[in-house]
Parts: structure tokens; sequence; C-alpha cells
């Protein structure tokens, strides 16, 4: 195992850049995972680790070693593709040894792995399959076990599970945190599903147009996102933003007074130097105030009308109107909400963020929330 | 194929085949018509001696012995086997070699495929006349350079005149109008071959000839085995590109057509030729359908 540094990392079709300035420090036996929309470069970034896309500036660097130069053969990096890329006319075995046996391992090293990751990821009846007799979940399966079995400084995950139904990929969302635990590996793990970047990194970097957002844990990512981008994109529902006026001490919407002073780490100073700011509250943040225990620190919304209710089994979906914007709130089964009804939600106002009206959108709480 | 009717319904299975079978009818019976009345015409001649003027005499297998106990035969069965042999491998490497290179992306890259088309499609009449000019012992171009340009030798010589370096010409010549083909063929799968493919072959520690050899070649050897079996079918009958460039290069086919129609006419024989012929390329066409077509 080693870590991964990239420096400066820039990449560009031509004149049209794909990765902007990129910097991130992936530590030994750390799992990072890079998650963002399509055509945020966060491919790219993996494929020029991987030596399968050149790197138009900066340097990337293994353990102690500089690979730029070094094509994929000579990296000792291991790789999941999305679409899996077995070998067509080898059996599973032969797959999952293929570049085990080019590494130079002794004939019973290979085999002690084969025996290893086959029962690790239940193989044991396939070995003797071709790719094209096996289902998605199996053949993804067999790519995870030909990456594994290889003694690799760094692992490479392109969308492994992105082929998969609903369920099964669950599943192997759980499978891979176990064997990345089990194996204490280097990884760098590519996703558009912000769940699977939430449960499976240690560290997330969310990306969007080549540019890093963010880099945090999950939980430092969910409760304090830089911006309006990472606090709408990670998250689901995604963050309710409400434009507020600032009048004296309070935040002003509908008709609501939130009082700034209580919201947690804000520079009530700084505040008074915009007209108006973006309030940003989680749906998972609203409680049913008949059910919330009284607090001083709770605001509660009351009069709000209930367009839509969408029953999830636990929790349930309450669409309503907020500073005439479309929000939606997450209460779970206690609560009797109904279609056009009357009720009142309340929000801990230390969950409550708040953001500029700048294009970027920057969080104005300091420190932790 | 298979895999795919597998998922297909039945309903749908049934409504092809029904269709297919309207669609080839008209073939079928055309190839009745021109190729198994002829056929079995021909294996009924073979049992007799047959003069010009229509007159046939029954000999039994005199014909096969006659034959079998010819020392001509048995030469221009040799010199086809080299041809084949040559010709085949020839094609096939070539062909394979051309579509690599333009798999690969480079300015002009569609006006090279198209380019390297060029000698398929030229008509076999034109191109074997530039080709015995460029192998005339006097003006030809190839003496030019080996003699007076090179120094390789002193001696002009006529390549095309003398039979065993005729063979060779006219394996070259085939090679170079036939390659296209299989150009064609291992172009058009080598682009429908998965990118990651060889993405993951990379980063398995494959370098580029390891990963032509563990992801290329089993991609392609389908299309290879159809290619080389395709080839030596063709190539066994091939007569028009070798007696029309060196009608002294006596393969099989030219062999055939000396015995039926010049010297000593004897149409009999050729026909046990060509029944003997018949044999080997059935058991070919049963290979192809049997082995290469389940892949």
């Amino acid at each position: 195992m080693s870590s991964v540094i990239l420096r400066n990392v820039n990449k560009s079709y031509g004149n049209l850049p794909i990765v902007k300035n990129l910097n991130l420090e992936v530590k030994d036996g750390e799992f990072v995972v890079l998650v963002g929309p399509s055509g945020c470069g966060k491919s790219t970034t993996l494929r020029m680790v991987a030596g399968l896309e050149d790197i138009t500036q900066g340097e990337i660097q293994i353990g102690s070693r500089a690979i730029n130069d070094l094509p994929p053969h000579k990296r000792n990096i291991a790789m999941v593709f999305q679409n899996y890329a077995l070998y067509p006319h080898m059996s599973v075995r032969e797959n999952i040894v293929f570049g085990l046996k080019k590494s130079g391992a002794d004939a019973e090293t290979i085999k002690e792995k084969l025996a290893d990751v086959s029962e690790m990821l239940k193989l044991d009846d396939y070995l003797d399959r071709k790719p094209a007799d096996l289902s998605g979940g199996q053949r993804q399966r067999v790519a995870m076990g030909r990456a594994l079995a290889r003694d690799a400084d760094v692992y490479l995950f392109d969308e492994p599970l992105s082929n998969l139904d609903a369920k099964l990929r669950h599943h192997m969302r759980t499978e891979i945190a176990r064997i990345q635990h089990q194996y204490n590996m280097t990884a760098i793990y590519v996703t558009h599903d912000q769940i699977e970047a939430m449960t499976l990194g240690d560290r997330v970097v969310v990306m969007r147009d080549g540019i890093v957002e963010q880099v945090g844990t999950p939980m430092e990512i969910y409760l304090q996102p830089t911006n309006t981008f990472v606090a709408t994109f990670i998250g689901s529902p995604a963050m309710n933003l409400i434009e507020a006026k600032i009048e004296g001490e309070d935040l002003v919407f509908d008709n609501y007074r939130l009082p700034a002073a209580k919201i947690a780490n804000v520079d009530l100073q700084d505040l008074k130097s915009h007209d108006t700011v973006l309030v940003g509250i989680r749906p998972d943040f609203f409680e049913d105030s008949a059910l919330s225990s009284p607090s001083d620190n709770l605001f509660e919304f009351n009069d709000i009308q209930v367009e839509l209710v969408e029953n999830l089994g636990f929790d349930k979906e309450i669409m309503f109107k907020l500073g005439g914007e479309d929000a939606k709130a997450r209460l779970d089964l206690r609560s009797h909400v109904k279609r056009q009804e009357n009720i009142s939600m309340s929000v801990d106002l230390n969950r409550v963020l708040l953001f500029d009206t700048s294009p970027q959108g920057m969080l104005l709480n300091t420190g932790e929330v | 194929m298979q895999k795919r009717e597998e998922h297909m319904s039945s309903v749908l299975i049934k409504n092809e085949s029904r269709l297919g079978l309207k669609l080839v009818a008209p073939a079928v019976g055309i190839i009745g018509l021109l190729v198994i009345y002829p056929i079995l015409f021909n294996i009924y001649l073979s049992f007799f001696d047959v003069q010009l003027n229509g007159t046939k005499t029954f000999v039994g297998m005199e014909n096969y012995t006659d034959l079998l106990g010819n020392p001509r035969y048995y030469h221009s069965i040799g010199v086809s086997v080299i041809y084949l042999i040559g010709t085949v491998i020839g094609t096939t490497v070539l062909g394979l070699a051309a579509a690599i290179l333009m798999n690969q992306e480079f300015r002009f890259r569609n006006l090279a495929r198209g380019l390297i088309l060029l000698p398929y499609f030229a008509p076999v009449i034109s191109v074997v006349f530039g080709w015995q000019f460029i192998f005339d012992p006097v003006n030809g171009i190839y003496n030019h350079v080996v003699v007076d340009v090179l120094h390789l030798t002193d001696t002009r010589e006529n390549l095309i005149g003398n039979p065993d370096s005729a063979l060779f010409v006219v394996i070259v010549f085939d090679i170079w109008k036939h390659f296209p083909i299989a150009y064609l063929l291992f172009l058009a799968k080598l682009q429908s071959v998965p990118k990651d493919l060889y993405e993951a072959a990379a980063i398995d520690g494959q370098n580029a000839w390891g990963r032509f050899w563990h992801v290329t070649l089993p991609e392609l050897r389908f299309v290879i085995a159809t290619v080389v079996l395709l080839r030596i079918i063709w190539n066994l009958n091939r007569f028009e590109d070798v007696y029309l460039l060196a009608p002294n290069v006596e393969t099989l086919p030219i062999f055939t057509y000396y015995q039926a129609f010049a010297g000593i006419v004897d149409q009999g024989v050729a026909a046990a030729i060509s029944v003997i012929q018949l044999l080997v390329l059935v058991g070919l066409i049963w290979l192809y359908v049997r082995k290469v077509l389940k892949w």
C-alpha cells in the first residue's frame, strides 16, 4: 500500500479544460471517494492516476515515485471498471489470476490468493465459467476479485456499482466497505452516487466542472458544506435554500423572523454587511412540532400548508412552500400529517446554515456547526 | 447468435425463420439449377471417356486410376499446397497488420482506409498486365532495380517465365490483391473490441505486445479462422489470377483446365479431378460450418 499525491494536476483536451489545478493527498490505507455530477472530471482524474489519460500539467505520485511518465502496466495499480472489462475468453479463475501471474507471483501465492478472493467474494462455484455465463452481479464480483487478488499499491474504482440494480448495489456497497477495512487498502473510488460517497469514503472529494469544491469526511460535508453546490448535491432530498432579508439581527422571509444570534457560529457584524442571505435547512432537520420536546433553540414554522405527503415507510417526505419556493421536510412515522393540512414544524437553529447570495453561494457559518 | 436467440421470444423466432425460408427460396432455386445440376453431371462425366464431339464411353474408375498414376497430378497438388500456404498466411498476416495500423488514430485515416482497398477492386486483367510489366526481363522495373540500381546480381531474370520463381510471383500477387478482404474483416472486428479490455490488460501489467496477445488475438480468433478457411476455399479454386499472370504455374485448377481444354483433351479426367477437389472443399466447408461458426 502507498499514499497517492496529486499536485497541481491539470487536464485539458485541446483548449477545453477538464480538470483544473487539482490538489489531493490520499493517505496510506485511506478510502477516498470522488463524487460529482457527470462531466465534473472525477473519472478523468482517476484515469490519470491509472495512466490511462496523460497529465497535461502537474504531478502525480504513488508512494515516493512520480508516475507521470510511467505507462499503466508499470504503476502497480489495480482497477475495477464500470463495465467490468472481464476477458471474455478466460474463465473466472483465469481472469482473477491474470494480473497476479503477470506480476511474477509464484504458483503457491497465486493459489492462496485465488482461494482467498474467491471465498470472500463467494465465487467458488463459478471459477470455471466464462464471463458470458455470469449475471451482472457475479461479473462485478469477478472484476472486484481480479483487482483484490493483486498486491497493488493503490486500488481504483470507476463507478463499479452503477450497472447493478438497487438491491445488489446496496449489497455490494456493504461488501466493498467490509473488504476495504479488512485489507486496509489505499483506494480511490469514483461515483456520481452520493450515498456511495457518504457510506464508503473515509474522505469525500466533491467536484464540479473540473474543480474540487470540498474535501472532507462525510459528516463534515453533510453538516458543513462550503457552498450551495455541495450543500444541495450531498443529501437527499436536497437541502432547502430560502432567500431571506437581513433586518437588524433577524433573517426574514414569509412571516418568519429567524434570530441570527441563535444560529451557530455566525458573525453578526459580517452578516449585517449583506442585504440578503440564503438560509439552508436540510429536510432531515425539520420536526413535527407536536412531537418535539421544547427547547429555546428551536424555531417554529407554524401555519405550514402541506401540499403533498410521500410515505416511504419509516420516513415521509412533506412538500410545502417556504419563502415562495418548493421545500421539503422529512418526518418520521410518528407524525400523521395529511395533504392540505396546516401543521407546525420546528428546526434546531444550531442546524441552520447561511450562505451568501454570490454565484458561488459561500457558507457564512464559521467553525464547527 | 445462439446467445441472442435464447433471449428472443419463441413467437418471434418462429416468425423470423418463416421469413428466412421465404428469403432464401429464390437463391436455393438458382443454386439448384446452376450448381447442383452441374456437380451431379460432373460426377457422372467422371466415369466416362468424353470426346469433344460429345461421344461418351463408360470407363468405370479408369479416369481415377489414370489420374492417381499421373505424376503431373501430384506435382500440381504440391504447387497448390505451396500456393495455399503462401497466400493464406500472407493475406492473413498482412491484412491483420493493415487492420491494426488503420485502427489507430491519425490524420487522413479515412482516406488511407479507402486506398488500401484499391487492389481488391481493381480488375484482374488490368493489374495482371501491370505486374507482368514489372517483372519483364528487359524493360521491367524489378530487374532495373535489382540489377542496375542495387547491383544485387549481374543477370536479368525472367521471374515469370521460370515456373519455379513464377509460383512466388503469383503468391505475392495474390497476397497483394486479396489482403484487403482480410483487412476489412479484421478492421470491422477490431472496432468492436471494447476499449476497457485493453485498459484492464494494461493495468494488469501487460505492455502493448501483451495486450495484442491477450486481448486482440483472442477477440479476433473467430475472424482469423474465418479468413483462413475462406481463403483456403477460395484459393483452392483460384483460376484467373494464376492463369492470366503466369500460365506456367500449374496449380490444381490450372492442371484441370489443361486436361479439359488444352492439348490432349480429356474431359473425363478433368471431371475426375474436380470430383476429388469437390470432396476436399466439402470437408473444409463442413469444418467451417460446424466449428468456426459455432465459436
